[in-house]
């Protein structure tokens, strides 16, 4: 009696389970966040994540600089100032990258057909990337913005990897794409 | 086309006065209305198109934007002492004016990615801090050699 229960309620699960990936796209408010994800990428590779905004909001040569003018008082308020800059980072990169997953959560698949593994991969690197995040946000806080220089370099070229997947998802919304007759391009007219 | 030469053209005959992108961007700046938005250039404009003009201001202005921010502080320091000594002003009346009205705040292109611009006003209330601790060296805050 036991050993059915356990399987009516593994099968249960298992059906829901296939339910719920299979499940139709709504596509309902989709172009709004297209629009939010189109904004999202934009912001997050125009600004947020080349490398020499990153490498410029974190520059340890700054301090050394400000260190050599000999100043307790400079010395604090760059440092309150290179931390407010480097938390407003985190939190911007955090947030576009929240915008980023609620549309690949979305509406993604109903424009942009990606391949299970590649959404897998995503739903990784999104809860990694937002897990990264907070984790800076608190080393950043209590210690500084030089505190955690190597999760900021995998912050930013983990984000860039997922920046380039999404871009290929909204590839077609760019004008060029449709030019080329885009396989998306019959999802296009439909949008 | 007509932007890049028109940009190109007020490189090579208007941007050539001002070396340092400091001075650029606040050139910039200064030929653009505060109410709407539009760079004025009347010889650029007679060249071109005010449009074009317009354009080729807006995309120079940018990248003077740029330019600064990829700057480290000390050179944003150098800068800052250049412009402040090409003004003619007191330094210590420039600095309670920029420390007071943060003119640069009004200063960058208004496109400009919201963090880089905070990045900058930053680093240039940093800059100016510098400069004021100079002005009034205190005994423990001796510069290292």
């Amino acid at each position: 009696m036991i050993q059915l229960i356990l399987f009516l309620s593994l099968g249960a699960a298992l059906l829901l389970s296939l339910g719920f990936f299979m499940r139709p796209r709504r596509a309902e408010g989709g172009s709004t966040a297209l629009v939010h994800a189109r904004q999202a990428l934009s912001t997050l590779q125009g600004g947020l994540l080349p490398a020499d905004m990153v490498a410029r909001v974190f520059d340890r040569a700054d301090l050394d600089y400000v260190e050599s003018q000999g100043s307790p008082e400079l010395q604090r308020l760059f440092l309150d100032e290179r931390k407010r800059v480097a938390l407003l980072w985190v939190s911007r990169v955090r947030e576009q990258l929240v915008s980023l997953r609620e549309f690949h959560a979305g509406s993604a698949r109903f424009y942009a057909q990606l391949n299970p593994l590649t959404e897998l991969s995503l739903l990784f690197d999104f809860s990694r990337l937002l897990l990264a995040c907070r984790m800076l946000q608190v080393f950043v806080f209590l210690r500084g913005p030089y505190a955690a220089p190597r999760i900021v370099g995998a912050t930013a070229a983990t984000a860039a990897k997922v920046c380039n997947v999404s871009q290929e998802s909204l590839a077609f919304l760019t004008p060029a794409y449709a030019a080329a007759g885009g396989k998306h391009a019959a999802q296009t007219a439909r949008f | 086309m007509d932007v890049l030469q028109a940009a190109d053209d007020l490189r090579r005959r208007s941007l050539v006065n001002y070396p340092r992108p400091l001075d650029r961007l606040i050139y910039l700046a200064s030929m653009r209305d505060y109410n709407t938005g539009i760079y004025h250039h009347d010889g650029l404009a007679s060249r071109y198109s005010p449009e074009v003009a317009c354009e080729a201001m807006a995309d120079c202005h940018k990248e003077a934007f740029r330019q600064l921010v990829s700057n480290s502080l000390e050179e944003l320091v150098g800068q800052l002492e250049a412009y402040m000594a090409s003004t003619h002003t007191s330094p210590t009346d420039f600095i309670a004016a920029w420390k007071g009205l943060e003119p640069y705040r009004v200063a960058v292109p208004v496109e400009s990615d919201p963090l880089a611009a905070q990045f900058l006003f930053s680093t240039f209330k940093v800059a100016l801090a510098i400069l004021e601790s100079r002005l009034h060296p205190s005994p423990a805050a001796a510069p290292a050699a």
